[in-house]
């Protein structure tokens, strides 16, 4: 790659970025039009991007920022309201700054067909507008100087402490996460606080032991000149405290408890819920409720090639396993040495901390993905006419980098769909139903279980179980025979070229969406669990691992070898009574479990081990939930759970479809990973 | 505490009791004092300085006190502490 193509590579990477900010921020944007400070970051972010692209020969897209770039400059220097069909007109800009890029990129020579439309009108904005500023006095251009030294100055002394305040609040929100709370304290103390043993340093450096983030603001407003000063008094007036903390309220209280009540007040700050669109179906514009704020706390950050973190963390990967290696060498276990036994105990620990480090380097916050999701609630608000409210919650929750980029398709989809389907037709429907005219729609991401969880809910109609099942039948998915429970009827709209949508639109219920959506998450080795009530809403919930590189395993031995079966997929394991044990003429062994059968497989079958063949109830049944249903699988015994880090096999192993990967266990041994529903094939030939 | 020419340089991490000495010498010099220096080594131990230094500030207000005028001070020991409105 020249020097000259490598600059390219970095730009269009850049532009990329850029672009994904801009339709972020246009719509935050367009929700409050009188952010100024939003309009100038956007206004950069087309400035950079119209640089670049002239400087790379992108003369269609240099063309069209250059003017979008002159109607942000108008509107940021005059600080003129913006004109709601003119806001429209920016985030289709946007739009259109989008796509040309990727004919730039792609080097289509026809331009997309809202290009010349839009940029007409741009061109026509400006003008109009430089006419009106050309007839216009020149007071009122410094009066616009003034009225920003204003902004910049004019704020009290207490309003800046405020304004610092709520910034802090957001920085310990903004790094908040499971086990964290966020508390704001402010302390009072009595003039007299030093004579009583008291200082504010005191209770801040107990509180610095127990805090991941600590900001005080000392109010010095109160403090009088030196001819009336006494340093035995206290005269600072308050000291309001931000502190990130796993302590609990009571814990927190216990810091303060020899002070007077009225000394000390800490309220605990609730994660940040952000009702974000509110489109009015009237004008369908939409409004927000909470805007999030456009401050971004300063990061020191560098950009690093994700094979360079992969390759590292590979070999963070081999020193666990050769860490494993030494803690369960029975030679060196013997060793009674206590300094050699003290720092096989530290290495390990300095082991298990390096590998958590290097895992976070790949975890990234989810908020960008749910902040693109915001466009997409607004659009399919719009093109149904359906008001929606959003809700995000755990927007901080963070998640391995490469699952993200895989996460935005289905989570569109969903969205789209809980709008499109999920909710009541019209606003009648829901009054109806007793409900508000607007729908709710909730955006949530959480940690469950060492997974991750991130929900779409909405509260329309909920699934209809007795639509679901008879359509069904009607395809031939099911027979009707079968006594399903209710998770196992609301699986069924993710079956291929389900869809029970009486009406097919252009944003979903063409019945390829929820299996296509099912598929995405499954490639991420994780599952779609749904739950819905008639009347009342549908959540889906997409359950994913931390991470794709470790996988959480349930270790089990069948024929001495240790295979590892994915946690997620395990619903539970047991030794079974002979009695409920069932063999079928020509269909193979069956357990009987809760009025369920459930196919028998053995795993010496599967790979063709030469071993002894024991009776199941000699063995475990482990049973895991398949893409085609529930199996048992038959192993020997349990050896343990465990998080594995996931290697990929060579060549000629990576065709077995049975096998998803290996893992080096601690003693050294390989131990392969089983694709569970892979399996479930065999079962049916084996017993065929 | 050293008082070089008309600057009075203190320690930080001064105690209680040596800031009400720092406060008797301050006092009746203060007309004397052109820049207070705030030596940063060690952490600081009575918020009672804090309070001083603003008060002296308010009492002179051309009085340097470079310390006071950053409004912030990071520390391993009490997290980050923000005062404005010294002036």
């Amino acid at each position: 790659m020249t020097k000259q193509e490598q600059v390219k590579a970095i730009f269009i990477e850049e532009a990329g970025e850029i672009i994904e900010k801009l339709d972020i921020d246009i719509i935050r944007f367009e929700e409050n039009s009188s952010d100024f400070s939003l309009l100038n970051e956007i206004f950069r972010g087309v400035h950079t991007i119209k640089g670049n692209a002239n400087a790379f020969g992108f003369i269609r897209l240099g063309e069209f920022v250059h003017h979008f770039e002159d109607v942000l400059d108008y509107y940021r220097s005059t600080q003129e309201s913006i004109e709601e069909h003119n806001l429209e007109l920016f985030v289709g800009s946007v739009d259109v700054i989008k796509e040309v890029m990727n004919c730039e990129l792609d080097a289509i020579p026809t331009l997309p067909q809202s290009y010349d439309g839009c940029l007409e009108k741009i061109k026509n904005l400006i003008s109009v507008k430089k006419n009106k500023a050309s007839s216009a006095q020149e007071p009122q251009e410094s009066t616009a100087g003034l009225k920003d030294l204003a902004l910049e100055f004019g704020l009290s002394c207490s309003e800046q402490q405020q304004n610092s305040i709520q910034r802090a609040i957001k920085d310990a929100q903004a790094k908040q996460s499971e086990g964290l709370s966020v508390y704001k304290v402010d302390l009072t103390l009595d003039t007299d606080c030093y004579k009583r043993g008291f200082d504010y340093l005191l209770f801040l450096n107990m509180l610095a032991q127990k805090a991941l983030l600590l900001e005080s603001f000392f109010n010095m407003e109160g403090i009088v000149e030196i001819d009336s000063f006494k340093s035995g008094e206290n005269y600072i007036g308050k000291v309001s405290i931000v502190v990130l903390t796993p302590l609990s309220k009571s814990e927190a209280d216990e810091f303060f408890e020899f002070l007077f009540d009225y000394e000390y007040e800490i309220n605990l700050i609730e994660p940040p819920v952000l009702e974000v669109i509110k489109p009015s179906v009237e004008t369908a514009k939409a409004v927000t409720q909470n805007i999030v704020s456009n401050s971004m706390s300063s990061k020191s950050t560098i950009r690093i090639d994700t094979f360079k973190l992969d390759e590292l963390f590979d070999s963070v990967g081999e020193l666990v396993i050769a860490q494993n290696f030494i803690a369960q060498n029975d030679k060196i276990r013997s060793i009674e040495d206590e300094s050699i036994n003290r720092t096989i105990e530290t290495l390990s620990k300095i082991t298990k901390r390096i590998q958590d480090r290097v895992m976070s380097l790949r975890m990234v916050a989810i908020k960008d993905t749910f902040d693109k999701m915001k466009r997409v609630v607004r659009d399919t608000s719009k093109k149904t006419l359906k008001e929606v409210n959003l809700i995000v919650q755990g927007e901080d929750t963070e998640i391995d980098k490469t699952m993200i980029d895989s996460l935005s398709d289905p989570l569109i989809h969903i969205i789209r769909n809980a709008i499109d389907h999920g909710l009541e037709a019209d606003a009648d429907e829901r009054i109806k139903a007793g409900k508000s005219t607007e729908g709710s729609v909730t955006l949530k991401a959480f940690h469950k279980s060492g997974n991750i969880v991130i929900s779409v809910s909405d509260d329309g109609r909920g699934i209809n179980k007795e639509r679901v099942l008879a359509k069904a039948i009607e395809r031939g998915v099911i027979s009707g025979d079968e006594n399903l429970s209710d998770s196992q009827i609301f699986a069924l709209i993710m079956q291929p070229g389900f869809s029970t949508a009486q009406s097919i639109s252009d944003l979903s219920g063409r019945g390829v969406g929820l299996d296509v959506v099912k598929t995405s998450i499954e490639k991420l080795r994780g599952k779609i669990e749904i739950d819905s009530k008639e009347g009342e809403g549908t959540t889906l919930s997409m359950v994913l691992p931390l991470t794709l590189a470790i996988i959480d395993g349930m270790l089990v031995r069948t024929a001495g070898e240790i295979y590892i079966i994915p946690t997620l997929s395990v619903v539970e394991s047991f030794r079974p009574e002979k009695e409920i044990v069932h063999v079928f003429k020509e269909k193979g062994e069956f357990v009987s479990l809760r009025g369920q059968y459930i196919p028998v497989m053995r795993l010496s079958d599967v790979f063709n081990l030469n071993a002894k063949r024991i009776e199941p109830w000699e063995g475990i049944l482990v049973c895991v939930e398949t893409e085609g249903g529930r199996i048992a699988i038959l192993v020997d015994e349990l050896v343990g759970r465990q998080q594995v880090v996931i290697k990929t096999l060579g060549k000629t192993l990576a065709m077995l479809k049975e096998i998803s990967g290996g893992a080096i266990l601690g003693n050294g041994d390989i131990a392969l990973i089983l694709n569970v529903d892979e399996l479930r094939p065999l079962v049916e030939a084996s017993h065929v | 505490m050293e008082f070089n020419g008309d600057i009075l340089t203190i320690d930080m991490s001064i105690s209680m009791e040596e800031v009400a000495e720092f406060e008797e010498f301050v006092r009746p010099r203060i007309d004397y004092i052109e820049t207070i220096e705030v030596e940063e080594e060690g952490a600081l131990r009575s918020s009672a300085l804090m309070a001083l230094l603003v008060s002296l500030k308010r009492t002179k207000p051309e009085l340097k006190i470079p310390f006071l005028e950053k409004g912030v001070l990071v520390s391993q020991k009490y997290g980050t502490i923000h005062w404005i409105c010294h002036d």
